[in-house]
């Protein structure tokens, strides 16, 4: 088992009318998980969709960071998984996601733009009856 | 107009043979535009007392525009978690001192934030909403 610090920061002095600052820190067990950076195909719903999580293919949970790395902000990358309708998250240009996962779903991307560059990690206890790469 | 950042940071020191260090910030926006959030929840924080689903931000009370969302299950009992779920899905499972971070776009009645405990005892997710307008 390894242990990924995960910290988000929050920042801002005029939000409110007192400065919002607040920092969180969470020490996640995991066995598995890298970075990737790829460019997603796909620009709707479909087969060039980008699988950046294949069903099971963590036990008990999964952990997803995702960020586009588009510089305009219209052009959205949105995260769905293969069997509902909805999405799960839809991230503009230069934005980050942290977020946990179902982890009986497929995941996938598609993107405003066709070849939109994205770096994403998913940190979790492999399954190796369900691998990333494939059998 | 406020400036609003988020930085992430990812690090591990035994997860990879090299040193995991990721750091990386964005500045909070309006859908489509550089102009700063100016509208927050502030943090707040619910506590719930049963496995019964809560409605935690209510698309019909928002625009639909880019939000982001802060949660954290502040439970120090490792079994207990929240299941997160956005316009009838599950997003995931919030565990015990785990934190999320996304963009929500309220773009329908129906998409709504919710969350559902795992136990009957009380337990407390802490929250914050940044609108997007």
């Amino acid at each position: 088992m390894a242990t990924i610090k995960a910290s988000l920061t929050l920042n801002s002095p005029g939000v409110l009318t007192s400065p919002l600052s607040l920092t969180v820190n969470a020490n996640l067990t995991v066995d598995s998980g890298s970075l990737i950076r790829q460019k997603v195909k796909g620009t709707a719903a479909d087969s060039n969709d980008l699988a950046i999580y294949v069903a099971n293919q963590c036990s008990d949970r999964a952990y997803l960071y995702i960020k586009n790395l588009e510089k305009e902000l219209e052009n959205y990358v949105y995260v769905h998984n293969d069997t509902d309708t909805g999405l799960v998250a839809k991230i503009g240009g230069g934005e980050f996601a942290f977020l946990p996962l179902n982890p009986d779903k497929k995941h996938e991307v598609y993107a405003t733009r066709v070849d939109t560059m994205i770096e994403y990690g998913v940190f979790g206890n492999d399954n190796s009856a369900n691998p990333y790469g494939g059998t | 107009m406020a400036t609003t950042t988020a930085t992430i940071t990812l690090s591990s020191a035994d997860l990879t043979g090299d040193a995991l260090s990721l750091s990386s910030t964005a500045t909070l926006t309006k859908a489509g535009t550089l102009t700063g959030l100016s509208q927050t929840t502030g943090i707040g924080r619910k506590t719930t007392t049963s496995t019964s689903q809560y409605t935690l931000f209510d698309g019909d009370a928002y625009a639909s525009s880019a939000h982001k969302v802060y949660l954290k299950n502040t439970s120090t009992v490792a079994t207990e978690y929240f299941t997160i779920e956005i316009n009838s899905e599950q997003m995931g499972k919030l565990y015990a001192g785990d934190w999320c971070f996304f963009p929500w776009e309220a773009n329908a009645d129906t998409n709504d934030i919710k969350i559902t405990p795992s136990v009957s005892t009380s337990l407390t997710l802490e929250y914050a909403l940044f609108i997007g307008d």
